[in-house]
C-alpha cells in the first residue's frame, strides 16, 4: 500500500479546482502553479514502485490469515487472485512518463507566465485537470477508470484549445468535441465487449483470463472489442482518419497550449497503446492493423506538411507524423520494437515542445505565420535560432541527438522482425522531415529580410529562450546515453513479453 | 416475435447507434447533430446495462432478510451499472458544452448549417 | 409484453425526432425517448440507473437542447 501513488493524481486536481477560485490574485495563483508543477515529477521520482489498491481490497493472495478461514473450494479455485478493487501500479516507465510530464507543463507554465500580466484561473485549471487524468491514465490498471480520465482529458483539451482564442479556434474546439462524442461511446462500448466476455474491468485479470483459456481468446466478440477500442484510440492519438483534426488543433493554439496539447495526446496514445498490447497482442490481426495505420500516419503527416507555407500548420502535420513512428513500434510487437517506440514517444514529447516554443518565439516576434513573407530573422537574435536548429535536427533523427538513437532503434528492430520494407520506409519519412524543416528554417531564418517585415515585438523574451535551453539540453543528454531511459523500458516490457 | 429481454434490448441498443451514427455523419443541420450525438450516448449505456442483466434474477440490492448465498445467486451484474452512471452524467457533460459552444458560433455566423459554419464537410 | 412496446417507441422516436422540422419538437421528443430508456432500464434490474436516466435523459438533456433553440433558430431549414 503506497499512499504516495495517488497523490499524483489528487494534488493536481486539487491544485486545479484551487486555481479556479484564485482567478484574478496574480501572485498566489503564479507561486501555487508553479509549486505543484515542480512537485509532481518529484512525487513520481521519489515514489517506490509497487500496487496500490483503493479502498484497501488487496486479491485475496495478498491476505493469508483471511486466506485461511475460506472453504476449500474457493481455495482451489482461481477467484483468489482476482483484483476487487481499482489497482494503480507505478513503475520505472510511469515513472519516466510523468517526469517528463511534469518538466514539459513546468516550462510550459513558465512561458506563459513570462508573456501576460494577469494569469487566468479557469485556463490553469485546464492545465492541471489534464495533467491529473493524463497522469491517472497511465497508472490505472483499470480499463473502465482509464476511459473516465480519457473523457476529462478530452473536454480540457477541448479547453485549451477554445482558451487560445485565435482566429478559427471556437470552430476547430467545436468540430473536435463532435469528433470525440463519436469516439468515445465507440471505445465505451468496446470495454463493454470486453466486459461482456470476461467479466472484469481489471486489465491483469483480463489478461489472465484469455492467457489461461479460461475464455476462447479468438472469439469473435473479443475482436469486435478489439476493433472498437482501436477506433478509440485512433481518435484520441491523432492517427489517420482523425490526424487532420489533430493537425488543426495543433496550428490553433497558443504556443505554449500546442506544447501542453501534444504531450497530453502522446500520453493518452501510450497509455491506450500499451493496455492494448497486453490484452490483444496475440491476435495477428492486431498487427497488422496498426501497421497499416501507422505506416499512413507517417506518409499523409509528412506529405502534408511539404506543401504548407504557414509554419504552424507545418508544425502541426510534423507533430502528428510523428506519432506514426511510435505505433510502428507497438505494432511490430516484439521487445526491442515496443522499447523504441516507447523512447521515440519520449523523445517526442521533448522535442516537439521544443519546436512548439520556439516558433512561438517567431510569431511573439513578426505577429505572422506565413513563411513568404518572413525571412532574416537570424540576425535578430542568433542564439534562440541555432537552438531551434539543433531541435529540428534532433526531430529529423540526426546524431547524437535522442531522436537518432530511437530511430535507429527502430528501424534495427524492424529489420530484426523481418520487415526490411518498413525500415526503408522509415528511413526515407525521417529525410523527408528533415528536408522540410530545413526548407522552414531557411524562409524563415536565412533568406534575406523581405522590405516590409515590421516587428511588433522587438525583445526575445528571455524565459522562453531558458525553456528551449532546458529541452534541448535533455535532448543532448538523452542522445549521448540512451540507455538511462531504455533500461526502464525493457525491464517494464520483459515482464510482458 | 418472442424473444427474451436481454437481447431486445442489445438490438434496441444497436439501433440507436446506427441512427445517432447517422444523425451524427450526415444530417446537416448541427442541433440535429448533437441530438444524434445523444442518442449513441443512449445506446451505449443501454447496452452496457443489458450486459448485467439475469433472467428471472433480482435487483441487486441486499435488502435486511436476505442470505448471502440467496443474493449472490440471484442478483443481476451490478459491476456495467456502476458504469453506467458515470457514462451517463459525462454524456450529459459534454453535450452541455456542445450547445454552449453552438450558440456562441450563432452569434458570429448566423446560420446553423454545419457546411456554412464549419468550413468544410467533415466527418 | 410491454418491453417490446417500449422498445419499438424508442426506436420510432428516435427516427421521428430527427425528421422534425421544428427543433423544439424535436427536443420534446427525445425527452420522451429519453423516459423510455429509462423504463427500459427498470426493466433491466437496474433501478438506479433508471432515475439518474429518467433526470437525466428527460429533463435535463432536453431543456438543454430548448435552451440552445431558443438563442438560435427555430426551425431547421
Amino acid at each position: 500500500m503506497n499512499e504516495l501513488i495517488p497523490l499524483i493524481v489528487i494534488i493536481p486536481l486539487i491544485c486545479a479546482l484551487l486555481l479556479n477560485l484564485l482567478h484574478g490574485k496574480n501572485r498566489i495563483s503564479r507561486i501555487m502553479a508553479l509549486i505543484v508543477a515542480i512537485i509532481i515529477p518529484i512525487i513520481a521520482l521519489v515514489a517506490s514502485n509497487g500496487l496500490h489498491f483503493f479502498g484497501g481490497h488487496a486479491p485475496l493472495t495478498f491476505n493469508p490469515s483471511l486466506l485461511e478461514s475460506l472453504p476449500a473450494s474457493l481455495l482451489s479455485s482461481r477467484v483468489i487472485l482476482f483484483h476487487p478493487a481499482i489497482t494503480y501500479s507505478l513503475a520505472g516507465l510511469e515513472k519516466i512518463f510523468i517526469f517528463i510530464l511534469g518538466i514539459v507543463i513546468f516550462l510550459a507554465l513558465f512561458t506563459y507566465f513570462n508573456k501576460y500580466k494577469k494569469v487566468s484561473g479557469p485556463y490553469l485549471f485546464l492545465i492541471f485537470m489534464g495533467t491529473a487524468a493524463v497522469s491517472a491514465m497511465l497508472l490505472s490498471d483499470d480499463i473502465f477508470n482509464m476511459y473516465i480520465f480519457f473523457e476529462i482529458a478530452a473536454l480540457t483539451q477541448t479547453g485549451i484549445i477554445l482558451a487560445s482564442n485565435t482566429e478559427g479556434s471556437t470552430e476547430t474546439a467545436l468540430k473536435y468535441m463532435i469528433l470525440g462524442s463519436i469516439g468515445g461511446p465507440i471505445l465505451l462500448l468496446g470495454i463493454g465487449f470486453v466486459l461482456g466476455v470476461i467479466g472484469s474491468v481489471n486489465i491483469t485479470d483480463i489478461v489472465y483470463a484469455i492467457h489461461t483459456g479460461y475464455v476462447n481468446p479468438y472469439s469473435p466478440a473479443l475482436i469486435i472489442g478489439f476493433a472498437m477500442i482501436f477506433f478509440g484510440w485512433l481518435y484520441a492519438s491523432g492517427l489517420p482518419p482523425f490526424n487532420t483534426i489533430k493537425s488543426l488543433i495543433y496550428s490553433k493554439g497558443t504556443p505554449e497550449s500546442s506544447a501542453i496539447l501534444t504531450t497530453f495526446s502522446v500520453l493518452t496514445m501510450v497509455a491506450f497503446g500499451l493496455v492494448m498490447f497486453r490484452i490483444f497482442g496475440y491476435l495477428s490481426v492486431y498487427k497488422i492493423t496498426i501497421m497499416l495505420f501507422s505506416l499512413l500516419a507517417m506518409v499523409l503527416g509528412v506529405s502534408m506538411a511539404v506543401v504548407q507555407t504557414d509554419y504552424r500548420k507545418m508544425l502541426g502535420f510534423l507533430a502528428v507524423g510523428e506519432l506514426g513512428f511510435i505505433a510502428i513500434g507497438f505494432g511490430i510487437g516484439t521487445k526491442l520494437s515496443m522499447t523504441a517506440g516507447l523512447f521515440q514517444a519520449f523523445n517526442d514529447i521533448v522535442i516537439t515542445s521544443l519546436l512548439f516554443i520556439g516558433f512561438g518565439i517567431v510569431y511573439y516576434l513578426t505577429g505572422t505565420s506565413d513563411t513568404r513573407k518572413l525571412g532574416g530573422l537570424i540576425s535578430l537574435n542568433p542564439k534562440v535560432s541555432i537552438m531551434i536548429l539543433l531541435g529540428g535536427l534532433a526531430l529529423a533523427g540526426v546524431p547524437p541527438f535522442n531522436g537518432f538513437q530511437s530511430k535507429l532503434m527502430l528501424v534495427q528492430s524492424a529489420l530484426n522482425a523481418g520487415f526490411p520494407e518498413i525500415a526503408i520506409i522509415i528511413v526515407l519519412v525521417s529525410i523527408v522531415v528533415f528536408m522540410t524543416f530545413v526548407k522552414a528554417f531557411h524562409s524563415i531564418y536565412l533568406k534575406p529580410k523581405p522590405k516590409d517585415l515590421g516587428f511588433v515585438h522587438k525583445e526575445v523574451p528571455s524565459l522562453a529562450i531558458v525553456s528551449i535551453a532546458i529541452l534541448l539540453i535533455i535532448c543532448l543528454v538523452i542522445g549521448l546515453d540512451p540507455n538511462l531511459i531504455t533500461y526502464s523500458f525493457g525491464q517494464y516490457l520483459g515482464g510482458l513479453i | 416475435m418472442i424473444m427474451d429481454v436481454q437481447l431486445a434490448s442489445l438490438f434496441t441498443s444497436g439501433a440507436l447507434i446506427v441512427i445517432g451514427l447517422y444523425a451524427a455523419i450526415f444530417l446537416d443541420n448541427i442541433i440535429k447533430k448533437i441530438i444524434g450525438l445523444s442518442f449513441i450516448e443512449e445506446g451505449v449505456n443501454l447496452f452496457l446495462v443489458a450486459l448485467g442483466y439475469k433472467l428471472g434474477g433480482i435487483v441487486p440490492i441486499f435488502l435486511p432478510g436476505m442470505t448471502k448465498s440467496s443474493f449472490y445467486a440471484n442478483s443481476a451484474y451490478p459491476l456495467p451499472q456502476a458504469l453506467v452512471l458515470t457514462s451517463i452524467v459525462i454524456g450529459a457533460s459534454t453535450l452541455a458544452v456542445m450547445l454552449a459552444l453552438v450558440m456562441v458560433l450563432y452569434k458570429k455566423h448566423h446560420t446553423l448549417s454545419t457546411k456554412a459554419m464549419l468550413g468544410e464537410d467533415h466527418e | 409484453m410491454i418491453e417490446y412496446v417500449i422498445m419499438v417507441i424508442i426506436v420510432l422516436g428516435a427516427i421521428i425526432t430527427l425528421m422534425q422540422k421544428d427543433l423544439l419538437k424535436a427536443a420534446v421528443v427525445s425527452g420522451i425517448t429519453g423516459l423510455c430508456v429509462a423504463f427500459l432500464y427498470e426493466i433491466l434490474l437496474a433501478p438506479d440507473v433508471a432515475l439518474t436516466q429518467a433526470i437525466v435523459g428527460a429533463a435535463i438533456v432536453p431543456a438543454f437542447i430548448a435552451l440552445a433553440v431558443k438563442k438560435t433558430k427555430r426551425t431547421d431549414d
